[in-house]
């Protein structure tokens, strides 16, 4: 599969001269298939111009929604093959036991805050609680499991072949007990992340921001390294950057990420930042 | 793919429960008590540490309670095994044993912890009655 960011700001979008490096858009990671099938990780920003550059022939696209958090759906309505009659899309998210995927969507994507509803959509859209077992699409697995987060919020784990992908944007999995102190069975998010090829996850805070912001769902950067140690990915990628942080800021944030690695015994040249409209690249295998 | 991993709903439960003080139980779908905190452990006279995982009966056996004259209290009577088996709240006064032999009495509260995806377990807190509020019961 490829990989590539299309938006890794989390939160609310910070465009500006001071990140226009890592870009300001919010959470939206384009994957496709080597059977040429499209997966789209979260509707931020992002998704609008992964839109415009799409030029696939695949039948249908899947949309793949960790929350409905508005950093994670905001891009959806300017999405643009939601308005070509051709397109089928499917859209996966939480299930609530309050309404529908597709009501709580339409909050959104309804007056006053939308000029459309989902209902005038010309494409062929449908909407999917994300199932509690494996599914397939395309030559992929997919896998969506619960993770702590504030409010139902799903991360992804997407297996082709040998190589697997844990997407888990929005994560706090050391809220109330350390990493260290708990057992595998009871880390949020362990068996979604165990052994993945490439970890695309939250990272949103330094250590020094983390406790005025406890208990809102993200990580601080110790704790997504610890959780990334413990699952034992091959490669981490540092997503959901926090609005506040610049382009410089992140610079020396991924240097000193990839410091403290190295110090836990890994290799620092696997850990990644994630960057707009570039992409994520899997671990080489070494031969035997 | 890893082992099962527990529900969600039930790391968040434990979470809260090993933060606070206020003794309690968590058990799984299945009955098996999977966690208890400090405070727990301190009435109970036993660590979840030494303890580790009990079977849905193995616990009522381990830790009683029982009634006011001594006789244990069946398990499938007990608030916790209602909140699993019933998937309502319950709430008792019973007695149990003090790591010192004493029986004091206790009161439980015990609640079905129900996810996106069904029954998930329950959860029990515990309270030790003061003896003016035991005299007025």
């Amino acid at each position: 599969m490829k990989v590539k960011v299309w938006g890794a700001r989390g939160s609310v979008p910070a465009p500006g001269p001071e990140t226009n490096r890592y870009g300001g858009n919010t959470s939206c990671v384009h994957v496709r298939l080597d059977d040429g099938s499209e997966l789209v990780l979260d509707a931020g920003t992002g998704i609008r111009s992964l839109g415009l550059a799409m030029t696939t022939s695949a039948e249908r696209i899947h949309i793949l929604l960790t929350h409905l958090h508005m950093d994670h759906i905001q891009g959806l309505m300017f999405f643009a093959p939601l308005f070509q009659a051709t397109t089928d899309v499917v859209i996966y998210g939480p299930a609530s036991p309050e309404a529908s995927l597709m009501d709580r969507i339409a909050r959104y994507i309804s007056a006053p805050l939308s000029p459309v509803e989902v209902r005038e959509l010309p494409c062929q859209v449908s909407f999917r609680d994300a199932p509690d077992i494996e599914w397939q699409i395309g030559s992929a697995s997919i896998r969506a499991n619960s993770v702590a987060h504030r409010g139902p919020t799903l991360g992804y784990r997407i297996t082709e072949g040998d190589t697997a992908l844990a997407y888990i944007p929005d994560h706090e999995p050391a809220l109330g007990a350390p990493l260290d102190a708990l057992e595998d069975e009871w880390i949020s998010g362990y068996a979604l992340a165990k052994d993945a090829s490439l970890l695309v996850h939250d990272s949103q805070y330094t250590d020094a921001e983390y406790p005025a912001h406890l208990g809102w769902g993200h990580s601080r950067i110790t704790d997504t390294l610890a959780f990334a140690r413990r699952v034992g990915a091959q490669r981490l990628a540092l997503f959901h950057h926090d609005p506040m942080h610049e382009d410089d800021m992140l610079d020396e944030f991924v240097t000193d990420a990839a410091e403290r690695w190295m110090r836990l015994g890994c290799d620092p040249g696997q850990i990644a930042i994630a960057r707009e409209r570039q992409p994520l690249e899997f671990p080489v295998a070494t031969p035997s | 793919m890893a082992e099962a991993q527990k529900p969600l709903e039930l790391i968040l439960a434990r979470n809260l429960l090993s933060s606070i003080s206020t003794p309690a139980f968590l058990v799984d779908a299945e009955g098996t008590l999977v966690f208890f905190n400090e405070a727990a452990g301190a009435m109970v006279g036993r660590r979840f540490e030494e303890t580790g995982a009990l079977g849905p009966r193995e616990w009522g056996e381990t830790f009683g309670p029982f009634d006011a004259s001594g006789q244990p209290i069946p398990w499938d009577r007990l608030p916790l095994t209602i909140a699993l088996q019933h998937g309502r709240p319950m709430h008792s006064r019973m007695h149990i044993h003090s790591s010192n032999g004493e029986l004091h009495e206790i009161e439980v509260s015990a609640l079905p912890i129900v996810g996106t995806e069904g029954f998930r377990g329950a959860m029990a807190i515990f309270w030790p009655v003061a003896a003016e509020d035991g005299a007025a019961a």
